[in-house]
C-alpha cells in the first residue's frame, strides 16, 4: 500500500468526521422541531442500516429479523422506563435504561446466534425472521411485564434538540466503527467467512467466533436504537415495535446503497427515506407502488447497489449470498485481500 | 478520488434530505388545501378572511387507509359545512373561515409523529385533530402535550390514553371500557346469568374485554371463561367448541371486523348457540348483513352511533338529517367513524365560540365546561379529556336491518332475546 493509497484510505473517516461535524453544527442555522425530528429518523436508519450490514452486507448472512434486537430494545427500555405500575417495573431514568436496552439485545443475539448462525443462506434468513414473530408473540404472551397487546406508556418526556444530537452521536460513531472494522484484520475475516466459509476454516480462522462476534456487535447497537425509539415514541405495543417493514428496511436499504461496503448502507438508507418523500408528495395515490416498482427495478439492474455499481469492490448481492454454497465466484474472493 | 465520490454523494443526500422535504411535502398538500378553501369561500378570499387553521395527520394509505378515508369525510363534512352554511366560527365580533392541512401518516408511527410535529412547528396550526387508531393517538399526543397544543380526536378509544395526565387531549368518542355495557345491561335485564369471552390481544379489544369482565360483575353475570387470540386469527372453531361445552348465556367476542365473521360461521358450524351473541366491532357495519346473512339475525353488537338513534342537536339537526347530508356530499352512508370525526371538529368549533378566542387555555377551560347535545349523542368532557356524557349504543341485526335496542333513550326497537338455535330458523 503506497502512501497516496493510505491517505486514501483515510480519507473516508475524515470526510465522515467532518459531515458528522457539520450536522453538530446545523441545528444553530435555526431548524424547526419538525426539520430536527426528520434528521433525527434518517440517523436512525442510518445506524440500523450499518448495523444490518455488518451481518448481513460484510459477513454475509442476511438477516430477514434483525428488528427483533429493535424490539428487545425497545422493550428493555419500556419496562425499566414505565410510570406504569406492572409486575417489574423499576423506574429508571432513559440514562440507566439504555446500556440495558443493548445488554439485553446482544445477550439474546448471543443465545439466538449459536444455532442460527450454523444455518446458511436462505436457512438463516427464514430462522432469524421465525425469531422474530415468535418475539412478537412472546412479548403479547408476557402480558403482566410488557403490558401485552395493550402495550406501554413510557414517560411523555420529548425534547428534539437531545433526540438530534443523541442519534448523531450513536450514528457518527456506528459508522466510524464500521469503517474501523471493515479495514482491520476482523473485517476481513468477516468476508473471508462470506465469500468462501469453509476455506477460511480450513486456514484456520474461527468461523464461528467471528461470526457470533459480528452479530452481537451488531445486536448491541440495534438494540440501543430500539431503546431509544420506544423513548422518543412515549408509547410501545407488539405491533408499532415489531413491525415487518421495519426489518425489510433494513435489507432494502443496505442493499440499495450496496450491501458489504461501508458507506452504501447509509447512503441507501438516505436515499430511500428521500426517494419515499419525493413520491410520496408527488404521487400520493401511487407513491407505495411506485417505491416498489423502483426497487424491483433497482435490485434488477443494480444488483450490487449504488456503490458497487460505482465500482466498490466490497460490495455483494443477495443472490450471490444465497448462490454462494454452490458457487463460489473465485472474482470476488480477493476482496478480503487487505489482511 | 473514487473513495470520496461516496462520501460526497451521501453528504449531498444527507444535506438535501433536511431541506428540500418539508417545502416538496408542504407545497404539494397544503397547495391542494388551500385552493380548495379558496374555491369554496369564494373569490375574495384569502388575505382578508381570517383562518384558522386545523392539522391531522390521518391514514390514507396503509393498514388504516378505510378508516382514515371515514375520518377525513367526517372532518371535511363539518369544514365544509361551517364554511358555506354556518358563515365561519364565531370568535369575538368575527367570522373565521376553516382551513384544514391533511397529511398522509400511512398508519406508520414514525411517519404519523413526524408529520403532527411539522403541522405544530412549520405549518403552525392552531388546533390539531386526532389521526386514526389507539396507538398512533398515543405517541401523537405526547407531541401535542410538549408543545401545549390542544388534540381533539374521535378514533381512539383506549382508556389508557386518558391515564397520562396530558392536559390537552380531548376525545368525543365513548372509550373502550364501556363498549359493552348498555348490552350487557340490557340482557342482564333480560335474565341472562352466564358469559364466556373471546378477544383479540391487541391494546383496544383488550380495553374492552377488561370493561365488560367489569361491567358483567357489576348486572351480576358470571364469567365462565375468558380466551385470547393473536391478530389475524384465521380460525376459532377451538375457542367456540370449549365453550359450546360450558353452554354459557352469552357470548361476547371480537376485535376486527374478520374476526366477527368468524365467530358466526364457526359457532353455526359446531351449533353452538348461546342466548345472545354480542360481538365488538362488524355487526354495527352494513357489510357484514352482506357478508353472513340471514345467519346475521339476533347478533347484537355495541356502536358508538347509528343514524337511526334518536339524538339531535342545534348544528346537524337529528342524526338521520346528519347522514343524509353526509350521502349526499359522499355518495355513501356516514359510518360511525366519520360522525365521531364530524362531532370531533363540531366540539372544537363550540369549544372555540364559547371561549371567544383561539388561544390555548381558554378553549381548553371551555372544553372542560362543555356540556352540548349533538346529532352524535351528549359531549361533556371529564377532567381527563374523556367523554362522560356518551353511553355506548347497542344495534341488532333485526329482519336484515341494523336497529338499535339499547341504552332506552336511543332505542328505536326491541331486543330479540332469546336467540334461537341455527337450525330451527
Amino acid at each position: 500500500m503506497n502512501i497516496w493509497q493510505r491517505m486514501a484510505s483515510w480519507r473516508g473517516l475524515i470526510g465522515w468526521l467532518i459531515l458528522v461535524t457539520l450536522l453538530a453544527l446545523y441545528p444553530y442555522t435555526g431548524l424547526s422541531g419538525s426539520q430536527l425530528f426528520t434528521l433525527s429518523q434518517v440517523f436512525v436508519l442510518v445506524t440500523l442500516a450499518s448495523n444490518w450490514n455488518l451481518i448481513g452486507g460484510m459477513t454475509g448472512y442476511v438477516d430477514f429479523g434483525h428488528a427483533v434486537f429493535f424490539g428487545i430494545g425497545a422493550y428493555t427500555m419500556g419496562i425499566l422506563v414505565t410510570p406504569v405500575e406492572m409486575a417489574f417495573s423499576p423506574h429508571l431514568t432513559f440514562w440507566q435504561a439504555l446500556p440495558f436496552a443493548g445488554i439485553t439485545a446482544a445477550l439474546f443475539a448471543l443465545v439466538i446466534g449459536l444455532p442460527t448462525l450454523r444455518l446458511k443462506g436462505p436457512y438463516f434468513s427464514i430462522a432469524m425472521l421465525g425469531t422474530f414473530v415468535a418475539m412478537r408473540e412472546i412479548i403479547r404472551i408476557a402480558a403482566p411485564i410488557t403490558g401485552g397487546g395493550k402495550g406501554l406508556d413510557l414517560p411523555p418526556v420529548l425534547d428534539r434538540i437531545s433526540d438530534y444530537y443523541f442519534t448523531l452521536a450513536l450514528m457518527g460513531f456506528v459508522v466510524a466503527f464500521i469503517w474501523w472494522i471493515r479495514r482491520s484484520e476482523f473485517g476481513a475475516t468477516l468476508i473471508a467467512i462470506r465469500e468462501d466459509e469453509v476455506g477460511a476454516e480450513m486456514r484456520g480462522i474461527n468461523t464461528t467466533q467471528h461470526k457470533i462476534i459480528a452479530f452481537v456487535t451488531a445486536a448491541f447497537f440495534t438494540g440501543l436504537v430500539g431503546g431509544f425509539w420506544a423513548w422518543q415514541n412515549t408509547y410501545i405495543d407488539p405491533d408499532v415495535v415489531f413491525i415487518e417493514s421495519r426489518t425489510v428496511e433494513m435489507v432494502m436499504m443496505s442493499m440499495l446503497g450496496g450491501l458489504g461496503t461501508v458507506w452504501g448502507p447509509p447512503l441507501g438508507a438516505v436515499v430511500l427515506y428521500f426517494m419515499r418523500d419525493i413520491l410520496w408528495a408527488n404521487l400520493l395515490d401511487y407513491h407505495l407502488i411506485s417505491l416498489g416498482v423502483l426497487l424491483i427495478v433497482l435490485v434488477l439492474f443494480m444488483p450490487e447497489g449504488i456503490l458497487g455499481t460505482l465500482g466498490d469492490r466490497s460490495s455483494t448481492s443477495l443472490l450471490h449470498l444465497w448462490r454462494r454454497e454452490r458457487h463460489p465466484s473465485p472474482s470476488n474472493q480477493d476482496s478480503g485481500g487487505n489482511t | 478520488m473514487k473513495r470520496l465520490l461516496p462520501l460526497l454523494v451521501l453528504l449531498v443526500a444527507l444535506l438535501l434530505t433536511a431541506c428540500p422535504s418539508p417545502s416538496t411535502e408542504e407545497s404539494a398538500t397544503s397547495r391542494e388545501e388551500s385552493t380548495q378553501t379558496e374555491q369554496q369561500s369564494g373569490a375574495e378570499s384569502s388575505s382578508e378572511v381570517k383562518v384558522i387553521r386545523l392539522g391531522a395527520a390521518v391514514s390514507e394509505t396503509g393498514k388504516y387507509a378505510r378508516e382514515g378515508k371515514d375520518t377525513r369525510q367526517g372532518y371535511e363534512t363539518w369544514r365544509k359545512w361551517v364554511n358555506e352554511e354556518y358563515g365561519g366560527i364565531k370568535v369575538g365580533n368575527e367570522r373565521y373561515k376553516v382551513e384544514i392541512i391533511y397529511y398522509d401518516d400511512e398508519g406508520d408511527p414514525d411517519t404519523a409523529a413526524r408529520l403532527v410535529e411539522k403541522l405544530i412547528t412549520e405549518d403552525k396550526v392552531d388546533f390539531l385533530l386526532g389521526p386514526y387508531s389507539s396507538s398512533l393517538t398515543k405517541s401523537t399526543s405526547a407531541i401535542a402535550e410538549k408543545y401545549n397544543k390542544i388534540m381533539i380526536e374521535g378514533n381512539g378509544a383506549s382508556e389508557s390514553l386518558f391515564e397520562r395526565g396530558f392536559k390537552n387531549l380531548f376525545a368525543v368518542l365513548t372509550p373502550a371500557g364501556n363498549y359493552t355495557q348498555s348490552g350487557l345491561k340490557l340482557l342482564a335485564d333480560q335474565g341472562a346469568k352466564t358469559m364466556v369471552l373471546a378477544y383479540e390481544d391487541t391494546a383496544f379489544p383488550t380495553s374492552v374485554a377488561e370493561g365488560a369482565q367489569r361491567w358483567a360483575q357489576e348486572y351480576g353475570i358470571e364469567v365462565l371463561a375468558v380466551e385470547t387470540y393473536p391478530k389475524d386469527v384465521a380460525d376459532v372453531s377451538g375457542i367456540m367448541s370449549k365453550f359450546k361445552d360450558l353452554n354459557p348465556d352469552i357470548f361476547v367476542g371480537g376485535g376486527h371486523f374478520n374476526d366477527a365473521l368468524l365467530f358466526v360461521r364457526s359457532a353455526k358450524e359446531i351449533n353452538f348457540t348461546p342466548k345472545a351473541m354480542l360481538i365488538t366491532v362488524g355487526p354495527s357495519n352494513p357489510e357484514f348483513v352482506a357478508e353472513v346473512g340471514a345467519d346475521a339475525e339476533y347478533i347484537l353488537g355495541p356502536t358508538q352511533w347509528e343514524r337511526t338513534m334518536s339524538w339531535k342537536g342545534p348544528w346537524f339537526g337529528t342524526a338521520e338529517e346528519y347522514a343524509q347530508r353526509y350521502e349526499k356530499l359522499w355518495g355513501e352512508p356516514p359510518t360511525y367513524q366519520a360522525a365521531e370525526s364530524t362531532a370531533t371538529a363540531l366540539a372544537l368549533h363550540v369549544a372555540i365560540e364559547n371561549a371567544g378566542s383561539l388561544e390555548t387555555d381558554a378553549v381548553r377551560q371551555a372544553l372542560l365546561d362543555l356540556d352540548i347535545m349533538t346529532f352524535y349523542g351528549p359531549i361533556n368532557f371529564d377532567e381527563t379529556g374523556k367523554n362522560i356524557a356518551k353511553p355506548m349504543g347497542t344495534i341488532q341485526i333485526q329482519d336484515g336491518k341494523i336497529v338499535v335496542v339499547a341504552p332506552e333513550e336511543a332505542a328505536v326497537a326491541e331486543i330479540r332475546y332469546p336467540m334461537p338455535p341455527w337450525n330451527e330458523r
